[in-house]
């Protein structure tokens, strides 16, 4: 089997995956690209949000079956240091993440909402990232978003405002 | 026996070495300067702090777990202030095993002493004496541990002077090789410097320093302070947006197995026949590991494979006749309703173990112009951390290597000996980031399970996952509790007498038996997570008596975020709240009536009134119809928060628009972390006032995953805002003191909206 993950085709031996297997597996346990995180097995909490053709995905049901042929992109093609998506630059403006675990499928869900929709409102937020964080970086992820979209939309260097801290 | 002695005796099997031991001076924490292994030609100073002679970087011996609270920036932070170097040039390396890097003040605020006996400078004979023992204790057995917001309190002084004295060292060899005299040397960013011309940067004076004396360290003073009190950066981002900040689960080594783990269905149970022909057939699967119980864990089965995939298929795949535990099969319903007998016959007869007596309650009962009684209950909850419960191991050659997400290594060093049957010596812990903590990774369990499996890979790697199945149904929980709380009110309807007995599971003595044996005494002594939150109210309510009846209720328990101040601030904040009611008050002017000795508290709670706009508080903010406020106060870990949330109900839920929080941590280190931690305080504990529960039935925990075991996503969360309240006390804790007041500052709001008190969580059945 053959995969497309971030515009390389990456051979998966039959022997090491199978059709049934989520793709979030072959991920993480056969290619070592581990920026893909596990965290339920269910869908339900998002940690494992790769984008499948542009949408975002959960890749921990996602059988490698449905994928083949398709765009897969992943944590790992997102941006770097260097060439910062423009989420990532807003994510260290706001300085979002705590332990950092649901970061990576946040930062996913986040880039396919921007892809379809620029200028997200509170309830476009709310609907597309539903993914879990436990510890709370809601309220920053939201505004690092709103900070992503204006400079994508302004298309050149992010300005974004420091975080809210205030000492009385 | 007396509350005094039992205190002291209570410092455990501790009180015997205490003769002759006692007159040493305290074990020193600085170390020596070979403490940390060198290598590239790097100079050990102390046993913190190295520097790199290539390029005069500092290298920080780091003895505590990044898990989201930001400690790996704050503790850099400050050395880097005491060194006069950005954080940029700060390196850090994980502490070894050594006692040095034990945790002294974690252990020495577990003590159940009075916050109003116990102020800084101010403490009573007997909290010197049990903190000056406690704190002796700590430093001879040296227990690395992450938790209870202890890490920048405990590392204050002694980081700071290690830094301070490396920098005095440093500068010492540069006086001498210049022959400048060291008043005359200025530093800036680690490049040390004379106005005459000569510079150079810290590596090239490492290698003399560490033979030049400090002379006299002088830490600076608060005025001088570069980085301390800045929002500084966090350091470990970069990695935690890219994907590339290696968890425990993210370890890859070369040949690495797989292992996924199925305990016996029932807490405590086992298993009779398996059969394994099933599993064994399925491809990728490598063999079925027997697993006993490792530092309290379940039995259970392990399967092995080749990818976390097989190895759950091979899991599933299983036939296995599991059994019940032998003894004691429990069920939550019957528990509660035991917690709740336990604490009303304790009530009536002044049981239970008194945290804290003032006054004479039954005087005050007779003085009262009438009595108030409400009973309060919490339930058990799971942790689910968002990285699933995991350890790699590796068993080769006689030795073993564990890569842990732990907030104990030490304890994870010598669960992976006794598992492996070696000495502790041949055991090395590496110490991951961890996907989430919240004293669940202060239980060592899974390190046990996983070097066991080890053993039988033949010394192949192998990576434990547990699946987010076993993790809420097999966890260490946050005990359930219930409360009386008692009020003897004036004609005024104010309190001249609080009694609140309570009834729940001790954590701290089960926690010592499973992951620290050699440590367990033969008797429970006063558990202060038991009654946090319920004996140390700063309330001047003149006669107080506040007990708790320590039960064992059979259900594994833990520390979870903030502890036993989870609940017990809801019971006292939404009885408190209730009081006011019963005056006829407002929530905010009865309690700071009740203030009036306790300067700080009324402080954060004026605080937060201002700035949410609380009417008769400030500039007063209207609220939409439909929309009211809640607001509480609580102290633990040595801070002091406040909270005003304001909500509507939407389809009978509680929908929060808005939390103020207000804090004195003390003094400040990094603002933007404090306020992250407020953040992530405030919606880690309302998704266990909303929606946390764990149902226990014939042994068998009924929640399994999110979607039975809800926690607020995106669409539930507020925005929130954190003030800091200036101080220049030492620093109190931060990661755990904004989940307690969330709870009831909800319940509070929505009285305002329904008329209705709620004393039982979580707030949505």
């Amino acid at each position: 089997m053959e995969l497309s993950i971030n515009g390389q085709m990456r051979p998966l031996a039959d022997a090491a995956v199978d059709p049934g297997m989520p793709l979030l597996w072959a991920l993480r346990d056969v290619l070592n690209m581990t920026g893909t995180k596990f965290g339920c097995g269910v869908a339900a909490c998002g940690a494992c949000t790769v984008q499948v053709d542009g949408a975002a995905v959960r890749s921990c049901v996602t059988p490698l079956a449905s994928v083949a042929g398709k765009r897969i992109v992943t944590i790992e093609a997102l941006g770097s240091a260097a060439q910062p998506h423009p989420l990532q630059t807003a994510w260290l403006a706001h300085q979002v993440p705590q332990c950092g675990y649901c970061q990576s499928g946040m930062l996913m869900a986040a880039a396919a909402l921007l892809a379809k929709n620029p200028n997200p409102n509170d309830a476009d937020i709310d609907a597309a990232i539903t993914n879990i964080c436990r510890c709370g970086t809601y309220p920053r992820i939201r505004e690092a978003i709103k900070t992503a979209a204006a400079s994508m939309r302004a298309s050149n260097a992010p300005a974004a405002k420091p975080a809210v801290v205030r000492r009385a | 026996m007396k509350r005094r002695t039992l205190i002291l005796s209570g410092l455990g099997t501790a009180t015997a070495l205490v003769v002759g031991w006692g007159v040493m001076p305290p074990r020193s924490r600085q170390g020596g300067a070979d403490t940390m292994p060198v290598v590239n030609g790097e100079v050990g100073l102390n046993g913190w702090i190295k520097i790199a002679a290539e390029d005069g970087h500092v290298i920080l011996a780091m003895n505590r777990s990044e898990m989201g609270q930001g400690v790996h920036t704050a503790l850099a932070m400050l050395v880097a202030e005491e060194l006069d170097v950005s954080l940029a040039k700060v390196r850090l390396v994980q502490a070894g095993p050594e006692k040095l890097y034990g945790n002294v003040a974690g252990f020495v605020a577990s003590l159940p002493f009075h916050p109003a006996d116990s102020e800084p400078g101010h403490e009573t004979r007997v909290v010197k004496t049990g903190q000056w023992v406690m704190a002796k204790l700590a430093r001879e057995l040296g227990i690395s541990m992450t938790g209870g917001s202890s890490t920048v309190a405990d590392a204050w002084d002694v980081l700071r002077l290690a830094a301070a004295t490396a920098r005095a060292q440093l500068l010492g060899a540069a006086s001498l090789e210049w022959k400048q005299p060291i008043a005359e040397l200025s530093v800036k960013n680690g490049v040390i410097s004379h106005p005459s011309g000569p510079q150079g940067h810290y590596g090239l004076f490492a290698k003399a320093a560490a033979a030049t004396p400090a002379g006299d360290v002088i830490l600076k003073t608060a005025k001088q302070w570069t980085l301390i009190g800045t929002p500084a950066p966090r350091t470990d981002l970069q990695a935690k947006i890219d994907g590339t900040a290696q968890f425990g689960i993210d370890v890859r080594l070369p040949d690495q197995l797989y292992a996924v783990v199925r305990h016996a269905p029932a807490i405590g149970g086992s298993y009779g026949a398996v059969d394994v022909d099933a599993a064994m057939k399925l491809p990728g699967v490598e063999r079925v590991v027997r697993l006993g119980t490792y530092a309290g864990s379940t039995d259970a089965l392990a399967v092995v494979g080749k990818t976390y995939w097989h190895a759950k298929q091979g899991a599933q795949a299983l036939q296995v006749e599991w059994h019940a535990p032998p003894i004691g099969v429990v069920s939550s319903a019957a528990i509660n309703q035991a917690l709740e007998r336990s604490a009303r016959e304790a009530a009536k007869s002044e049981g239970g173990f008194a945290f804290y007596s003032r006054g004479d309650v039954k005087e005050a009962a007779k003085n009262a112009a009438r009595q108030f009684e409400q009973v309060y209950r919490a339930p058990y909850l799971a942790h689910a951390t968002m990285e699933p419960i995991n350890c790699t191991a590796r068993v080769a050659d006689g030795k073993v290597e564990v890569w842990a997400p732990t907030q104990m290594p030490g304890a994870a060093r010598a669960a992976a000996a006794r598992a492996a049957g070696v000495s502790i010596e041949a055991v090395t812990v590496h110490v991951t980031y961890l996907g989430g903590g919240f004293g669940r990774r202060l239980d060592v369990d899974f390190v046990g399970q996983a070097v066991r499996i080890a053993v039988e890979t033949g010394g192949r790697p192998v990576q434990l996952v547990w699946p987010r199945e076993e993790d809420i149904t097999h966890d260490f929980y946050r005990p359930a509790g219930v409360a009386v709380m008692q009020a003897s009110l004036d004609a005024q309807g104010l309190p001249i007498g609080l009694t609140i007995t309570s009834a729940g599971d001790a954590i701290t003595p089960r926690w010592i038996e499973r992951g620290m044996p050699a440590l367990a005494g033969p008797i429970d002594t006063p558990d202060k997570t038991t009654s946090e939150g319920l004996f140390d109210l700063p309330y001047g309510v003149p006669n107080q008596r506040i007990a708790n009846v320590a039960t064992r209720s059979g259900v594994p328990v833990g520390f979870w975020r903030s502890v036993g101040h989870s609940h017990n601030a809801f019971f006292s904040e939404g009885f408190i709240d209730e009081l006011a009611s019963e005056a006829k008050q407002d929530p905010v002017a009865f309690r700071l009536a009740l203030l009036k000795d306790a300067p700080r508290h009324a402080a954060v709670l004026k605080l937060a009134a201002e700035k949410a706009g609380w009417p008769g508080f400030g500039q007063e903010r209207p609220l939409p119809a439909g929309v009211a406020r809640g607001v509480a106060l609580h102290e633990s870990f040595g801070s002091i928060v406040a909270q005003v949330v304001e909500l509507s109900l939407e389809g009978g839920k509680p929908k929060l628009r808005r939390v103020v929080c207000a804090a004195d941590v003390g003094t400040v280190v990094n603002p933007m972390i404090v306020a992250q931690q407020m953040e992530g305080g405030v919606l880690f504990g309302l998704s266990a006032a909303l929606y946390g529960r764990i149902d226990i039935v014939d042994s068998v925990v009924r929640q399994t995953n999110f979607p039975n075991y809800p926690v607020v996503k995106m669409s539930e969360s507020p925005r929130i805002e954190t003030w800091l309240v200036p101080s220049t006390r030492p620093p109190g804790g931060v990661g755990e003191p904004g989940t307690p007041p969330i709870a009831p500052a909800v319940a509070n709001a929505m009285f305002v909206l329904t008329g209705k008190r709620m004393r039982s969580l979580p707030l949505i059945a």
